[in-house]
């Protein structure tokens, strides 16, 4: 809402108070200011007549001009380009040294001619052109004949020396959409004296017009017959005042209905009387056909929609914009004049499917005041009958569904303070409500507050604390922590296995990336590792690219590595932990990327990224949440993937269900997400069941005190057979004596032939009450290598 | 010493020990002097040839000449292998200047840090955190928190819909709603970390997803105040004890009275400046007392009960401590930003 300091001082003294100092007041009580702005500026301005003018000798547009500026400033050749420079002409001359929104202007020559000065148009001070005909865009501003030459105060002149306050008013005050009401607020907030107009209009004749509703969504309508207007040019007064709210003026008629809009919040609608088959208007909503507008475009109204009908056929969309058929032009004569309260929601809908917000419809969107329809119609004869020369006007006829009464909210000083955590008095609360023109009623225990009709959002004593605090300033509420019952606030199991989770790969090095959870389509079908469950969709989504929201992390995950690729960073170590949300779950989500090498030592000692980094990984979470390795395993990918390497990935499986995937990434898929020449080991991961898995506290269990021995043996087995089964039948075969089996080297190649791998086993004997003997020891090895002969076919080695 | 020749041969052997410059050489005078075919071996046989009296003093001067030249080899052994040593070592010499081994540091997004400084300030004074999911229902995000259909309130969160009655939340207040419906009547001291969506384009200050921590107190006798001291605590703890808070009236529909909360300019401390458009005062978050409407909706009593409520924006709070100046940086997660983000705490 744009509010014009000059327009407001009308009705409240602004006297003493910067345009900031009001900025930051309406600030304070919850109206925030976004901008201050001038209507127009420049310095050093004069009004010059321009005493000769002739071509310039060099130029084909240039003109020479003298102009005279007044007995102070005398005479001052300036050069100038506009079309309409002429003799006689009075003009606004900025003077060398003049500060214009453009720029300063310099004493120059312009081929050859000096020019010391220039003749100025109202867009190069700033107005903006939305306001200026194309004429006067064209050209230098042409002032009366009767302009003062000399006069330095141009801006005070033209009626340009206005500040505008771009106020952001907020849903709950569509009140303010009021200059009448942003008056009294201004005058609420620095205690000065409002004045608004009071109209008192004589009915000349009693209207044949019958108003009504045939709908609850319109519940008042108010309407009056002028007779014998003349459509013409308004006033320069009022063209000022709309341009300073930002309203172009277009007729006196249309202006009036703007204006009164402007001061009052309450919009206008005019008919021309001549043009309607007879003088009735009903409100209706069950209108169904083409509706042709004052655009001349046709509109597809639906029932719902409000429509003001007359004989059933529609003359007005309610609230949003009036038919062609009986509109107001310049030959229009007798005209009805309706104020009536239309439901927002249905305006709302109406007015967004046919791409038809105007200043009208917003207003009713967010609530009119629906006590001062006759105040409004009264306003605007008064109008009429000065600046239209009406002759008749109408007594006013109404439809109203109910009575309306006043609204009063029941409180109590205690209550006030009690929400406010304050201490004011009760004069204090009487004294501030009344500034903010509630009637106040005191009683012992409680008071009645009567709330003005304007006030809308007013509606429970909730909304009187905030009118109270608001007005006298939040450094008045006392900070105290409250007084609650001692609690132990922590995470809870899952949000703190979470954390750790998250920790423990910080510490190892990876990166913690945030990406966006809406994806494109195709998006959600690549790297959809774990689930197929159906998700869901954007209904209105702003692009393509973001329309789904995802199921997995990873595919994201991948194109935080292509950009960072893109921008020679080569080595990454990322994850993300997030919510992922389908139709059938809502689950927490693990990915990791590692592209490229594990810095160990900077560039110097790099160890390329391979599966076991992201199996170590996955172990170290494990080890760390204390789930034992009996209780997880990794199996190969028994379905094709095609984002995995076959050989190299992998599928978590704890508890019998799949909880993750990973592994090296497909060539093919190095390539799509333009990873270059490099090693990439991805994952994804459901932590749901880890997160909430149940685990047994730690009980220590005692080391033998008796020595442990360890042997090696290797092995050449068949290329296929997998570590964990040969070291599952040593610790099987040796039983209790054997304390650990690891490998601790793999070798294929040519000393042990095609399809072949030789593995080396380090083997822990140890007892837990006495000394192993070598020929114990022998016996169990004996019976491990024989085993492994029989079970795999394995050939000792060495 | 009696024995002339004895104590030539400890004089002698004393001197080339000290004179001794090697390991080898030490051997070597060890076989010399105490070796089975040394001087000093072959004179034990003497002592079968001296009179029974010399016999004694002899043995003794003897064991006192060999321990005494063992000792001094001994010694000089052990010198010259701490000398050798010490050689070899300084050779070992290697460029300290290299990095370091294992040094990789992961970095948490910014938005990370400030989410988890956020939360353990808040659990800190006894909150806890709740969870609720992203997309929601029209119900929880918006009825519940008295926004009924065609409030105009509405038009102030542009929202992503999935369907008519179900869409991606706007705000984290939706958890509000189902804390309360949870905790059925009892009071409340929680916070909710989480994402949330708006229909905005990107660009340097908007952004379609954004993340905020929602706070909810209910309990007997709240007060404004108590949301004003419990702000001013959070402040100074996320921004420095010199911050100071200021509230400014502001509209929530879920709130009344509601507030925007301004914290003192980092930059200028308050004076004025660029940062702060010359106000001092920084904004950032909004809150309120939970309205009557919304508690009555959700089981509880206004009458009994009052409550003070919160949304604090994960990214403002980070752009405005570490002066990041796109909200797409930490969403692009460039290694090179991420990394200037190592530190803890």
């Amino acid at each position: 809402m744009l509010v014009s300091l000059k327009n407001i001082r009308e009705y409240v003294s602004l006297e003493g108070l910067t345009a900031e100092e009001i900025a930051n007041g309406l600030t304070f009580a919850g109206i925030e200011v976004e901008e201050i702005r001038k209507l127009a500026s420049g310095t050093n301005l004069v009004i010059g007549e321009i005493k000769t003018c002739v071509a310039h000798p060099d130029s084909d547009h240039l003109h020479i001009l003298n102009v005279d500026l007044g007995e102070k400033y005398g005479v001052e050749q300036i050069v100038c380009g506009a079309p309409n420079a002429r003799t006689g002409l009075k003009v606004i001359v900025a003077r060398v040294g003049a500060k214009l929104p453009g720029g300063e202007i310099k004493a120059g020559v312009i081929r050859g001619q000096s020019s010391n000065g220039m003749c100025c148009s109202l867009l190069e001070l700033g107005v903006d052109a939305k306001y200026l005909t194309e004429y006067q865009q064209a050209g230098i501003e042409e002032l009366p004949e009767d302009a003062p030459v000399g006069e330095e105060d141009v801006l005070g002149y033209l009626g340009l020396d206005d500040e505008v306050l771009n106020l952001k008013v907020l849903a709950n005050r569509p009140d303010l959409l009021s200059l009448f009401n942003v008056a009294r607020e201004i005058g609420a907030i620095f205690e000065r004296k409002v004045t608004i107009p009071t109209v008192h209009e004589k009915a000349d004749f009693e209207t044949d017009l019958v108003v009504g509703s045939k709908t609850d969504k319109c519940t008042q309508f108010s309407g009056k017959e002028i007779r014998d207007i003349t459509v013409k040019d308004s006033p320069k007064w009022m063209k000022d005042y709309l341009m300073a709210m930002g309203v172009r003026s277009i007729n006196n008629i249309v202006d009036i209905g703007n204006y009164v809009m402007l001061t009052t919040g309450q919009p206008l609608h005019m008919y021309d009387a001549d043009k309607l088959s007879a003088p009735n208007l009903t409100a209706r909503d069950d209108y169904e056909g083409d509706f042709v507008a004052l655009d001349e475009k046709t509109y597809k109204v639906i029932p719902g929609d409000i429509v003001i009908c007359c004989n059933k056929k529609p003359m007005c969309l309610g609230g949003v914009m009036g038919s062609l058929e009986c509109a107001v032009d310049e030959n229009t004569k007798n005209i009805y004049i309706e104020a009536a309260s239309f439901d927002g929601a249905t305006i709302r809908h109406t007015s967004s499917r046919l791409g038809l917000a105007s200043e009208s419809s917003s207003r009713f969107v967010k609530g009119t005041n629906h006590f001062q329809s006759e105040f409004v119609l009264d306003y605007a004869t008064s109008l009429i009958r000065k600046y239209c020369d009406g002759e008749a006007f109408s007594d006013i006829v109404t439809y109203q569904a109910e009575e309306y009464a006043d609204k009063k909210i029941t409180s109590s000083v205690e209550r006030i303070n009690g929400r406010l955590g304050t201490d004011f008095s009760p004069n204090e609360i009487k004294e501030v409500l009344e500034r903010l023109h509630f009637k106040v009623m005191m009683g012992k225990e409680s008071f009645v507050a009567v709330v003005p009709s304007w006030r809308l959002d007013v509606t429970c004593d909730a909304d009187l604390s905030e009118e109270v605090i608001r007005l006298l300033g939040f450094e008045n509420v006392k900070s105290v922590l409250p007084c609650l019952d001692t609690k132990v606030g922590a995470l809870t199991l899952e949000q703190g296995r979470l954390k750790n989770i998250r920790f423990l790969l910080l510490d190892k090095g990876l990166d913690e990336c945030v990406t966006y959870s809406l994806i494109s389509k195709k998006e959600q079908n690549l790297f959809n590792l774990l689930n197929n469950e159906e998700h869901y969709g954007i209904l209105n989504p702003l692009t393509d690219e973001r329309e789904i929201f995802r199921t997995h992390i990873l595919h994201s995950l991948l194109k935080v590595a292509t950009y960072n690729v893109a921008r020679q960073n080569k080595n990454l170590a990322l994850f993300e932990t997030a919510h992922m949300q389908s139709k059938s779950s809502r689950s927490t989500h693990l990915a990791i990327v590692l592209v490229g090498k594990e810095a160990r030592q900077k560039e110097m000692e790099g160890i390329p990224y391979d599966f076991y980094h992201m199996k170590g990984l996955v172990e170290a979470i494990m080890d760390m949440l204390g789930v034992e390795a009996s209780r997880y395993r990794f199996d190969r990918n028994k379905e094709h993937l095609d984002e995995l390497h076959p050989g190299k990935s992998a599928t978590i499986v704890f508890q019998n269900q799949v909880i993750g995937r990973f592994g090296e990434l497909h060539p093919n898929k190095i390539a799509e997400y333009d990873l270059g020449k490099t090693s990439a080991v991805v994952l994804e991961m459901n932590l749901d069941s880890l997160l909430s898995a149940k685990v047994s506290i730690t009980k220590m269990t005692p080391i033998s005190r008796f020595p442990s021995v360890s042997r090696d043996l290797a092995f050449v087995v068949d290329k296929t057979i997998e570590a964990k089964d040969l070291i599952k039948s040593i610790k099987f075969t040796g039983k209790a004596l054997v304390s650990e089996a690891q490998v601790f080297d793999v070798y294929e190649g040519e000393h042990v032939g095609e399809g072949k791998k030789s593995v080396a086993i380090s083997v822990t004997y140890s007892c837990d009450d006495h000394t192993l003997t070598d020929k114990e020891i022998i016996e169990v090895e004996n019976r491990i290598k024989f085993e492994l002969t029989k079970q795999f076919k394995a050939e000792l080695r060495g | 010493m009696q024995n002339e020749k004895l104590k030539a041969i400890l004089e002698e052997g004393l001197k080339q020990i000290e004179n001794a410059n090697s390991l080898d050489d030490i051997n070597e005078l060890r076989n010399r002097y105490l070796g089975k075919k040394s001087e000093l071996a072959s004179m034990g046989s003497i002592i079968a040839t001296l009179p029974v009296e010399e016999k004694k003093t002899f043995g003794q001067e003897m064991n006192e000449v060999k321990t005494k030249l063992s000792q001094a080899i001994e010694e000089k052994n052990n010198a010259l292998k701490a000398k050798a040593l010490e050689e070899k070592l300084q050779k070992e010499t290697i460029d300290i200047s290299l990095p370091g081994r294992e040094s990789n540091l992961g970095a948490r997004n910014p938005f990370h840090i400030v989410k988890d400084e956020m939360t353990e300030i808040f659990i800190g004074m006894g909150f806890e955190v709740a969870d609720g999911p992203e997309i929601e229902t029209d119900n929880y995000n918006f009825e519940l928190l008295n926004i009924p259909k065609d409030h105009p309130a509405r038009d102030m969160q542009d929202t992503f819909y999935i369907d008519e009655n179900t869409l991606l939340r706007t705000h984290t207040s939706p958890v509000q709603a189902r804390t309360m419906e949870k905790a059925q009547g009892k009071p409340v001291r929680i916070i909710c970390p989480g994402k949330t969506y708006r229909r905005d384009d990107d660009d340097a200050t908007h952004s379609h997803q954004f993340a905020q921590i929602e706070g909810l107190v209910i309990d007997k006798n709240i007060n404004i105040g108590h949301l004003k001291a419990t702000l001013e605590l959070f402040a100074k703890k996320m921004f420095g004890e010199k911050r100071e808070i200021r509230l400014r009236s502001s509209y929530f529909p879920f709130t009344e009275p509601s507030v925007e909360v301004d914290i003192t300019c980092a930059n200028c401390g308050g004076k004025g400046c660029n940062m702060c458009k010359g106000t001092g005062y920084i904004e950032i978050l909004g809150g309120g007392m939970v309205h009557p409407n919304v508690l009555k909706m959700n089981g509880y009593d206004p009458d009994v009960y009052s409550g003070f409520a919160f949304g604090i924006g994960i990214e403002r709070v980070a752009i405005l401590r570490y002066g990041i100046d796109d909200i797409r940086k930490f969403y692009n997660n460039d290694v090179r930003f991420l990394h200037q983000f190592k530190k803890k705490g």
